[in-house]
């Protein structure tokens, strides 16, 4: 494999990987304070199942020579983090937690979905282990977008003002990399643009059952940046606040 | 507002001295009763309940309350409500008179009359 | 995680059987004899339900309660393994207070009815749950001891009378040999590890050594009251019998470790027994009538979790929806 070959894989793991954890770390927030308990554990599960999947990716990331996991995650600052800004924002009231995990577990699983073909088979193998739990997770957030978005007037409001709130972050999931030409070209990935065209088509029959708006595509900002490491004032302490022990004692093992 | 060890508690900004209406009845949802199958070729189980307010919330919950450590294939939800329970209190009604062995195996002893056939050859 | 059930030892035993029918009484005390569980719709008499209510509620406050301290390292926790893991377990108390709930409304109390007693401080949940988990090392020494504490007593009470109760408590057994390896694995590390993080862990043992002394109660008054609820397979073990029986098990493993507790007059006599400095009572008194250190936020944090949460069950509440009570 060609550097530049490498260098694009390496910022696809990256960006993926660093969007499963931190919206894993975001979602784990809930654990012991859900609506009601049996969510709080569906919730927990799917927090675990980001964070390991993460973990998974960066696994990789350490086979094309990054560093251990646990340093890559817990020992960068917020700057050198490529996830979207989407998922760095602070968790809300339940409204928003469900909506963002709507829109980012279905564009998550049809990156997965497309992945499970690429040409770079170790992420192929990674992408059809995580199958399943893609489909629970796509599952749940369509029950509970749907029931909420359209069970009575508060819960509507609030759906749709949390999904106002989102749209334009979560456009922002699928800012284009440098690297898109070289990705497709070479049967690794099939690009944002592709990606974005299908999630639209994906969650568009589902935001029409929930009887939510979606704000006119002329209005529409994608929020770009996450992907080159700027981020809202949010993900910084929540960094600080995820590797505080580890960084405690770095030469330690924890 | 406290200032918790907890960061996530901090953030929530929590009066000390909220108080809060009482939770209403149903406020907790309805129970659903949730089977199990642990594999093909199994029986469906009863694993215990989950509060739900659908039957597809219920599956969801079932499915993470009793089988998060991945035991199981198979999930059915049915609401308690539905469910039709026979009392203890009648448990007499499963006694029968032990006399019915027409309808068991060991009733059923042939080797006597085949060995006497067998010696009248 | 679990708290020993904390039962007034102001009860009268003579009113207990008061105005039981005494054939259905004895029907009742000898299934039980014979080692025959009771089921929900079975007959019992009334403060044998009230009991249990009272016993089995309280196991699930303290499940839910005890998700709190632990969950304060939930986004500290250092390392993927670490993570995740306490994030299963913290998943798993709160997955215990559901079972236990469930357990308890089979005997008719709602689970609306429960959580209006734990956040407006009516019910009890365990007291340890009411000291702060200063650092990751607490979190750790809580999974560990805390852990290994709730087992000794959950394995006594799952060989108890009533069947719903005794069946989330094999479920929650299974889960809880998890927590204890986990906790004693994070504590070895820390014990073993970095000269910051053998004092971390030293420190925190220290915090702990007194709620965890207070952890299975007061010894028990032996009273007609408590004979009657041995006799009913309620209560299946004495507090003092636990307390020996944990001693017996850890504090060997805690000096294996090098690690040292703050009772010097904690010792094995030379009849097997372990002595120990007798733990202040008027503090665990003081602490379970509200005057811990963390009681009132515990109870803060509940009543904003359940307010929080209010919108979202009341929007998927629909006119049809009816409670009965759960079979089992």
């Amino acid at each position: 494999m060609n550097q530049n070959t490498t260098d694009a894989i390496k910022e696809l793991l990256y960006k993926m990987a660093d969007d499963l954890l931190i919206i894993g770390h975001r979602n784990s927030e809930w654990t012991g304070l859900g609506p009601i308990l049996e969510e709080d554990i569906s919730f927990s599960s799917m927090a675990q199942d980001k964070i390991g999947q993460a973990q998974a990716l960066y696994v990789l990331l350490n086979e094309l020579g990054e560093q251990e996991p646990d340093t890559v995650a817990f020992m960068r600052n917020a700057n050198q983090f490529h996830n979207s800004q989407l998922v760095e924002l602070p968790n809300g009231e339940y409204d928003f937690s469900l909506v963002r995990h709507f829109l980012f577990d279905h564009a998550d699983q049809l990156r997965f979905e497309a992945l499970a073909n690429s040409s770079y088979e170790p992420l192929a193998k990674v992408a059809r282990k995580v199958k399943g739990e893609l489909k629970y997770h796509v599952f749940h957030g369509n029950t509970w977008f749907v029931k909420l978005g359209s069970a009575n007037e508060e819960s509507h409001n609030r759906m749709q003002a949390a999904f106002n709130e989102a749209w334009n972050y979560a456009l922002g999931m699928f800012e284009p990399s440098k690297n898109e030409d070289l990705l497709i070209g070479e049967g690794i990935f099939e690009g944002e643009e592709t990606l974005q065209e299908k999630w639209l088509a994906n969650i568009t029959p589902y935001i029409i059952k929930a009887g939510i708006s979606i704000p006119s595509s002329e209005t529409w900002k994608p929020v770009y940046g996450g992907r080159v490491g700027n981020h809202t004032n949010h993900l910084s302490p929540l960094v600080e606040e995820m590797s505080e022990v580890f960084r405690y004692d770095p030469t330690a093992e924890w | 507002m406290i200032k918790s060890l907890d960061p996530r508690i901090t953030r929530a900004e929590i009066n000390l001295e909220n108080t809060i209406e009482p939770l209403r009845d149903l406020d907790q949802w309805e129970t659903y009763e949730v089977f199990h199958q642990k594999k093909r070729g199994d029986q469906h189980m009863h694993v215990g309940i989950v509060h739900a307010p659908n039957a597809e919330m219920a599956f969801i919950f079932g499915k993470e309350q009793f089988g998060r450590r991945g035991l199981s294939v198979n999930i059915w939800v049915v609401k308690t409500r539905d469910v039709y329970v026979s009392d203890y209190e009648d448990s007499d009604i499963y006694d029968t008179v032990p006399e019915k062995n027409y309808r068991e195996a060991g009733g059923y002893k042939v080797m006597d009359k085949i060995n006497k056939f067998k010696k009248g050859f | 995680m679990y708290g020993n059930a904390y039962i007034d030892p102001n009860d009268k035993a003579t009113a207990m059987t008061a105005g039981e029918d005494p054939k259905k009484l004895e029907e009742f005390e000898a299934r039980i004899a014979r080692g025959e569980k009771i089921e929900p719709m079975d007959w019992m008499p009334k403060e044998y339900r009230k009991q249990l209510v009272r016993m089995i509620e309280q196991h699930g406050h303290s499940e839910i309660i005890g998700a709190l301290p632990e969950g304060t390292w939930i986004t500290r926790a250092p390392g993927f393994r670490r993570k995740l893991a306490l994030m299963a377990k913290v998943q798993d108390e709160v997955g215990h207070a559901q079972l236990l709930y469930s357990a308890a409304e089979t005997l008719g109390k709602s689970r609306e009815a429960m959580i209006n007693d734990l956040i407006t401080g009516k019910s009890k949940y365990s007291n340890v749950f009411n000291y702060p988990a200063f650092t990751w090392a607490d979190a750790c020494i809580i999974a560990w001891l805390i852990d290994a504490g709730a087992i000794i007593n959950q394995v006594a009470n799952a060989k108890g009378s009533y069947g719903p109760y005794c069946r989330a408590l094999d479920r929650i057994c299974t889960e809880e040999s998890f927590h204890l390896k986990y906790g004693h694995d994070n504590v070895v590390t820390l014990a073993t590890g970095t000269p910051k993080q053998r004092e971390m862990v030293q420190a925190a043992l220290t915090r702990w050594w007194p709620p965890i002394m207070h952890f299975f109660g007061p010894s028990d008054k032996i009273s007609n009251h408590t004979e009657i609820l041995m006799r009913w397979k309620v209560k299946m073990a004495t507090n003092d019998d636990m307390r020996q029986q944990f001693l017996n098990m850890y504090v060997p493993k805690i000096w294996d470790l090098g690690l040292t507790l703050p009772d010097e007059n904690l010792k094995k006599n030379a009849e097997g027994k372990w002595e120990y400095t007798e733990p202040d009572w008027e503090e665990f008194k003081r602490v379970i009538n509200g005057g811990g250190p963390c009681n009132a936020e515990r109870l803060a944090v509940r009543r904003n979790a359940e307010e929080r949460g209010r919108w979202v069950r009341e929007a998927l509440n629909t006119t049809e929806s009816k409670y009965i009570v759960p079979l089992a």
